[in-house]
């Protein structure tokens, strides 16, 4: 339905003077969902910080589609169709959560869509209409994850990419949570994930990038990884 | 009634401190920058006034707009050209960068307008009102009236526009109001001319009841800190708590202790805030 790739090409990026992507080559294909998994201080936050535009490429291209986004700003990577969804939710603590979910529409301007949208958010999350009005400072984990989502959605892409979607989440919000993700993609929108909960990433996607001090170590789809020794070992903590 | 007259009083001034503290509060609490230059854009804000009204006859009132525009354009570009650069430094690299451009605003006001005090002495003064023992001057309430309506106009500005939502995203977490699509550099240019019309605007009001001379400009920033000290940092309903208990404990306390203590006393009470409640009347994290 979106018919629209992401290409990450042999990208390098950092902070000042710590470089923390070696050369990243990943893809996601349209409707898809893919996760990048590996352990704290990997680089998967650098990276979707880097397609998003928050971090500055270095070296390398990414492009969504046809269009080069190597060097875009935040929003004109939001106006391309990727949304970012941050590690720790990042909410507007004192707004409403309607308030949240409406920022995440500020580049658009067609209101009608923003309240179809709204509505959809609201059908996939409706633990968030019952809070509408609440500020999101006051809404449990799980649900400030909803809200994270929904304002992500509210700014119509045809990428998602998640940051963390399972931190400090109890187990049955992260399936509830994982469904909804996949009702989401049957609705047109390719996903990209990046977790620490391994076991969780492998059960929500369709392939899977593994990153260990900022380069790509492996690949493939989530079967396959599922049994790789190297991936038993090092993250699912079996031999 | 002496009391019902101070209190009067009191909230006259009080309504005109919310005006001068407001637009400091907004950028202090959207770009963490605390803004030395704010009490010298109050003072340019007066000579604009005085010089409309010596020159041209136009009245301060209706200057306030000009006087605002002006120095929204002149904040604004200070914002945009230099203080962006380090915007994302330590708030002591920011507090010295005003520090600076104040000094230089100062004292180039200082050579052009010399140390002077000069009033602005309305020709045609509206009188004042009198009742059940209370006089009240009828350009100061107005200029009070005006005072609190353009800080209502902001607060409605924050709340209901598009841009207001944006400065408030920004306020409360700049890197997420960034993956929103907000230009963040661009709100922060917009949110220190904002600070930068309020302080010309309320220059303008004041400059019918206090002496003009860029010697104030220290005065009106101690004000502004006092204010926000006292109603709670970045929200313009906190300024207006801030303004009126500022201007209320002053009157009282030239009443009582003779107005050479005034000043003494809104400081005192800064302190004594600081201490007790940090956060100020109003404050709460967020905003509003």
């Amino acid at each position: 339905m979106s018919g629209v790739a992401l290409t990450v090409a042999a990208v390098e990026a950092g902070y000042g003077d710590v470089q923390v992507l070696w050369g990243v080559d990943l893809d996601v294909g349209p409707g898809e969902i893919v996760c990048v998994i590996g352990s704290n201080g990997a680089g998967k936050t650098t990276l979707l910080r880097t397609i998003s535009g928050v971090v500055r490429a270095r070296a390398g291209r990414i492009a969504f589609g046809e269009t080069d986004l190597t060097a875009a700003t935040p929003a004109d990577v939001l106006g391309a169709g990727i949304a970012h969804v941050p590690e720790g939710r990042r909410l507007f603590a004192a707004m409403s959560v309607e308030d949240n979910l409406k920022m995440g529409a500020f580049l658009r301007r067609d209101q009608a869509g923003i309240r179809e949208d709204l509505e959809r958010v609201y059908q996939y999350f409706p633990k968030l209409h019952e809070r509408r009005r609440q500020d999101a400072g006051t809404l449990s984990g799980g649900e400030q994850q909803m809200c994270a989502v929904g304002r992500g959605i509210m700014s119509a892409p045809r990428l998602l990419m998640i940051d963390e979607l399972s931190l400090g989440l109890a187990p049955q919000i992260v399936e509830q949570l994982s469904e909804i993700l996949l009702r989401i993609r049957g609705d047109g929108l390719s996903i990209l994930v990046v977790e620490q909960d391994v076991n969780a990433a492998l059960e929500l996607a369709d392939r899977g990038f593994v990153v260990d001090r900022g380069r790509i170590t492996l690949h493939g789809d989530t079967e396959t990884l599922q049994t790789d020794p190297q991936v038993r070992e090092a993250y699912l903590g079996m031999a | 009634m002496i009391y019902l007259q101070i209190l009067a009083n009191g909230l006259a001034l009080g309504g005109l401190y919310a005006c001068i503290a407001v637009g400091f509060s907004l950028v202090w609490g959207v770009l963490n920058v605390i803004n030395l230059l704010h009490g010298s854009m109050i003072v340019l804000g007066s000579y604009i006034a005085l010089f409309a009204y010596t020159t041209f006859g136009i009245h301060p009132f209706l200057t306030v707009p000009i006087a605002g525009g002006i120095v929204f354009a002149l904040t604004y570009a200070l914002q945009r050209g230099i203080i962006n650069r380090v915007i994302a430094a330590p708030v002591l690299m920011t507090l010295t960068l005003t520090f600076g451009l104040d000094l230089i605003f100062n004292n180039a006001m200082l050579t052009a307008f010399k140390a002077d005090y000069r009033k602005l002495i309305l020709e045609n003064p509206l009188g004042s009102w009198s009742f059940s023992g209370v006089t009240l001057p009828v350009d100061r309430i107005a200029a009070m009236a005006l005072a609190m309506l353009l800080t209502l106009m902001l607060f409605r500005l924050l709340k209901d526009s598009r841009i207001g939502r944006a400065i408030v995203a920004v306020r409360m977490d700049r890197d997420a109001a960034a993956l929103m699509g907000v230009d963040v550099m661009k709100i922060n240019a917009i949110t220190f001319g904002i600070g930068g019309f309020m302080a010309g605007a309320a220059g303008c009001l004041l400059s019918i009841i206090f002496p003009i001379s860029p010697l104030n400009s220290t005065v009106y920033l101690g004000k502004s800190f006092v204010v926000c000290v006292l109603g709670g940092l970045g929200s313009v309903p906190g300024a207006i708590v801030g303004g009126l208990a500022l201007g209320i404990i002053e009157s009282f306390g030239a009443f009582f202790l003779g107005p050479e203590h005034a000043v003494t006393l809104a400081f005192s009470l800064l302190i004594v805030f600081l201490i007790v409640r940090p956060t100020g009347l109003l404050g709460k994290k967020g905003y509003e």
